[in-house]
Parts: C-alpha cells; sequence; structure tokens
C-alpha cells in the first residue's frame, strides 16, 4: 500500500473526504477509540507489524502517523 | 500445554440465554459519544442485540433451568453425570464453589466430581480439556462441562467500549468416550505478564467492594465506569490476538498433521465481528467457515461463546454429521488455547430462553 492508498483509507476511517499531512490527528471530530483500533488493524493487515496504543499516543499530525507506518512496515 | 488424547466426544449440547433482549439503538443513548460514531461502531463490531439477565439472576441460575430441562425432556439422568466442571469467572460466591451449590440443587451423586474453573474467554477449551482428563479414569463416562457467566452485572452501561458487546448465557456440553471418535489435539497458553489487561479491579481481596469502588469516573472518550466495573485495555488485546493466537494454532494444526485448509469449521470466541473478521484473514480462512454472529445476536458471554456460536449456527448439522472442527479461545489471563478434533453426531444442540420473572 503506498501513501496515497493510505491516505484514502485514513481518511475512509476518519469519516472525511480527505486528510492533510500537517493535520493533527486528534483535531479530527471522528478520531476516537474506533478510529485507532482500525489504524491498528491497517497496520496489521495490510502493513504487517503491531501497532500499539501507545505508538499511537506519541504521534501528533497525519505526517508522523505516516512516517511511522513507513519506518515498521514489513510488507 | 500441549494435550493429545483419543476417542473422546462431545455428545449433546445445551445453551441458555436470557429472554431479557436489549438493542444496540437504546443503549447507545446512554453513551457520551456522537451517534453517528456509535453507529459506526456498531456496524464494524457487530452490535445489534445483545440479551442480559435482570437483576439479581446468577450464572448459576441459567445453568440450573438448562439443567432441568434436560431432565424433563430426558436428554440427561442426574445419576449419570460424573463429574460437574463449572467454567465461570462470575461465581456466585467466593464460597462454596458453583459447582457444589448445582450439585446439591439438582441432587447430583455424592461421587459425582465437582471443580470450579476460573476462566473467562478461553473457558470453553480449557473446560473441555478438564473434562477429557477426567474421562481417562476408569468409570468415568459421562461429564459436564458448563460455562456460565454473567458478566452484564459487572459492566457498566454507560462504557462504550464493553457494554455493548457483553451478553449471559450459560452452556452445557456432555462429553463422553466414544469409540472411533479419532485423535483431539489441543494447546493452551499464558501470559500472565499481561493479567490486568482484562480485569475487573474491584470486588475481591485485593481491593474489595466500598462505597468509594462504586463510585464512576469518565475516561478520555467520555466511558463511565467504576473500580467494581469490568474494564479492558481493548486495543493491547487487539494486538494480542493478532500477533500471538495465529502462531498457536498453525502450531497445533501441524500438530493435528493438518493445515488450515483442512478444518472444516472454526468455532472461536466471540468477542466482536471484527476481531473474528482480522482473524479470519490472517489465517486464510473464509469467513463462512469461522462463524462471528454471537455477538449481533446475544453479545460476547465469555466462555459460553463457542457453544453458543456451534448452536446459533449449525444446530442441525452437529447432530446429523461429523466435522473436523478447531475450537479456540483467547482473552482474560492472557490465556489462549485451541483444541482440533471431531466434532458431530450430537444427540441434541438445543438453545432455551431463560425466562424474565420482573416486568
Amino acid at each position: 500500500m503506498d501513501k496515497n492508498a493510505f491516505l484514502d483509507e485514513l481518511a475512509n476511517i476518519l469519516d472525511e473526504s480527505s486528510v492533510e499531512d500537517s493535520a493533527n490527528l486528534r483535531d479530527y471530530p471522528s478520531w476516537d477509540s474506533l478510529a485507532v483500533l482500525s489504524i491498528v488493524a491497517l497496520a496489521d493487515s495490510k502493513f504487517g507489524f503491531t501497532l500499539t496504543f501507545p505508538d499511537v499516543k506519541g504521534l501528533t499530525t497525519v505526517a508522523d502517523l505516516w512516517a511511522f507506518f513507513e519506518k515498521s512496515r514489513t510488507k | 500445554m500441549k494435550f493429545h488424547f483419543t476417542d473422546k466426544a462431545i455428545t449433546g449440547m445445551m445453551v441458555v440465554v436470557p429472554e431479557q433482549e436489549r438493542l444496540f439503538a437504546d443503549d447507545m443513548r446512554l453513551f457520551n459519544a456522537p451517534e453517528n460514531r456509535s453507529r459506526k461502531l456498531a456496524m464494524v463490531m457487530g452490535y445489534w442485540a445483545h440479551r442480559v439477565v435482570e437483576e439479581g439472576v446468577c450464572a448459576s441460575d441459567l445453568a440450573e433451568y438448562g439443567f432441568r430441562k434436560l431432565f424433563a425432556d430426558g436428554k440427561l439422568k442426574p445419576e449419570e453425570i460424573d463429574a460437574l466442571v463449572y467454567v465461570t469467572i462470575s461465581p456466585d460466591h467466593f464460597m462454596p464453589p458453583t459447582s457444589c451449590i448445582l450439585h446439591g440443587k439438582l441432587g447430583l451423586r455424592r461421587d459425582c466430581f465437582c471443580l470450579d474453573v476460573s476462566q473467562g474467554c478461553c473457558g470453553f477449551v480449557v473446560g473441555l480439556l478438564q473434562a477429557f482428563q477426567l474421562l481417562e479414569q476408569k468409570g468415568v463416562r459421562k461429564v459436564v462441562v458448563v460455562n456460565a457467566d454473567v458478566i452484564s452485572r459487572k459492566v457498566s452501561p454507560k462504557d462504550r467500549n464493553s457494554y455493548p458487546l457483553i451478553g449471559d448465557a450459560a452452556t452445557i456440553a456432555i462429553v463422553e468416550n466414544r469409540e472411533g471418535a479419532g485423535d483431539v489435539f489441543a494447546d493452551v497458553r499464558f501470559d500472565g505478564t499481561r493479567a490486568m489487561a482484562l480485569k475487573i479491579p474491584a470486588g475481591g481481596f485485593r481491593q474489595p467492594s466500598s462505597p468509594e469502588t462504586a463510585i464512576m469516573t469518565a475516561d478520555h472518550e467520555g466511558n463511565e465506569r467504576a473500580p467494581d466495573n469490568l474494564v479492558m485495555d481493548g486495543t493491547a488485546v487487539f494486538n494480542f490476538v493478532m500477533a500471538d493466537v495465529p502462531p498457536m494454532l498453525a502450531d497445533l494444526a501441524h500438530d493435528a498433521g493438518t493445515d488450515f485448509a483442512g478444518i472444516d469449521k472454526y468455532y472461536f470466541h466471540q468477542p466482536n465481528k471484527f476481531m473474528l473478521q482480522k482473524l479470519a484473514e490472517k489465517l486464510d480462512v473464509p469467513y463462512d467457515k469461522m462463524p462471528n454472529n454471537v455477538v449481533e445476536n446475544y453479545g460476547n458471554s465469555s466462555g459460553a461463546t463457542i457453544p453458543s456460536a456451534m448452536a446459533l449456527n449449525d444446530a442441525e448439522m452437529l447432530c446429523r454429521e461429523t466435522k473436523r472442527v478447531c475450537f479456540s479461545g483467547f482473552g482474560v489471563g492472557l490465556t489462549y488455547g485451541g483444541i482440533v478434533m471431531n466434532c458431530g453426531g450430537f444427540d441434541f444442540c438445543d438453545t432455551i430462553y431463560y425466562p424474565n420473572k420482573g416486568e
């Protein structure tokens, strides 16, 4: 999955039409435990790594999240 | 620990669920969360209806109701029960064991062995293995495994993370030796370093219940719960299941001389639809081989979910045919385990409703 596909998936998870690199994840109204769980599941199924809740806590923007996915991915 | 048995069989199954049904649409009004997000949550997790007991009803009440029905129908006789394995995380009392209470109420023989097992989500697997071990003793012919829990009584209705997914139930599995039933392979593993990921903090000896432990506070998402209530770290549990369960099951399938494609049916613990779909994808098993609809129909009833999944989806098939099945439970403990065995040819596979007493 490339960056654009990832951003589409993230937008879908957050009920947005699109998401911006610079946006703070917690500013999206739909940022909640379901969103976090969906992102954790995406990491597991499409990127082959285990994303934990503490990992997510340390990330602020959409760009941070993508960078973490890029760094951790095994597939 | 790995287990191997031969010629063990489940020969009958009874599922008891409360008549009282709650709809997610009603629960939703109690949550401090936007409705559109609650609706999305319901869609993803498979929340629709769940069955919970009325105030004051204990898990053993559901179990007793099931036994009385079996006795009345002539499907089981009290005098033929050689052992009663009662698996629960919601015992009637700290003492005596709930199995002893049932022993008295049901009029079981003095030499009927009674055992309470404290297990949650993996409780059917652990209970079944206990029964198989008892059946290795000469003279033991019929062991009854009860999985009964009333977790709704320990979950805050204002906790969107847990309340909509839980349900109450009791299930009764009759377990016997059966010539030609074939090999049973099993594996159960534990990670006590993460024991507190699923817990009821107060109410035991470590932190006795008090007026203070009943005081609700809101978490960062507005879920309200007290130390007397069940709390789980949902993301950590999800990660645990995805990381640790598939390799354990791959080992188990290998031990059983098969692979995931060689198994007809996967009756797994039912935490929610989402987790089961992700597990099926990870094992590369089609969704229709792994039922995931117990949460939307009854709710997650801890150790009772595997028998519930069987009776809800395949009651007729399990009486008519024999299939190669894989059971797996994972959660509280943390405990995770699986069994691969032949399953079917049941004498009965019934579901009944425990009646409402009040309004």
